[in-house]
């Protein structure tokens, strides 16, 4: 009983602050040649990672998502890893 | 003005003079439409993506220049009937460039650059060829 009870507490405690991280360092630039720090926001498969997951702010997951589109186009990043070599 | 940078891929295969030439050649295109180039950025050859006409490898060159609207407009003409060039990707990034600042710029950001070793290139292609 008593554990059933310490269980469903930690369940509702369990979600972690998110900050954006281009608002907390400024010094952070969204470049779309900068294939290293767009690949952090990229899933294995090359999908872009929501916004939820992320936790990005609006503004720079807006300005993210442009530069890795950019990347894609100019083959920097994949499309989609299905065809792989 | 307007500050704009293209990215293009050239095929990979090309003699090094051949290559020298086709970079050469779009920077005079630039120059013969009364532009101003700020910069010219070997990478070298690398990996893609993604095959491009075949080819899982290119060289990206990156050329920064100033102009006005029609130079830009001519080098992707240029790009697109050239069969070198693979890929080739314009972003425009910024109104009313003064291109003497943006050159002292380039030259800083270069200097710097220098100063910490290039692992961070080589670690890049790493990651892609995975």
């Amino acid at each position: 009983m008593a554990f059933n009870r310490e269980r469903g507490r930690f369940k509702r405690t369990f979600h972690r602050r998110k900050v954006c991280r281009f608002c907390a360092d400024s010094s952070l630039v969204i470049d779309y040649k900068d294939v290293k720090t767009l690949r952090h926001f990229t899933t294995e498969r090359g999908k872009i990672t929501p916004r939820r997951i992320s936790g990005n702010c609006a503004k720079h997951q807006r300005m993210l998502t442009v530069a890795i589109k950019q990347a894609r186009n100019i083959a920097l990043l994949p499309y989609t890893t299905s065809t792989l070599r | 003005m307007r500050y704009y940078e293209t990215l293009y891929l050239i095929n990979p295969d090309l003699a090094e003079e051949d290559y020298q030439s086709v970079s050469k050649k779009f920077v005079d295109i630039v120059g013969r439409h009364s532009g101003e180039v700020i910069e010219v950025q070997d990478w070298g050859r690398r990996p893609l993506a993604y095959d491009v006409k075949k080819f899982d490898k290119a060289s990206f060159v990156l050329l920064r220049f100033c102009g006005e609207n029609r130079v830009p407009e001519e080098l992707q003409r240029e790009m697109r009937l050239d069969d070198r060039v693979l890929k080739y990707q314009t972003v425009k990034l910024g109104e009313d460039a003064d291109p003497e600042a943006l050159r002292r710029q380039a030259e800083e950001a270069r200097t710097k650059s220098q100063e910490t070793p290039k692992s961070e290139a080589e670690e890049e292609s790493g990651e892609g060829e995975e």
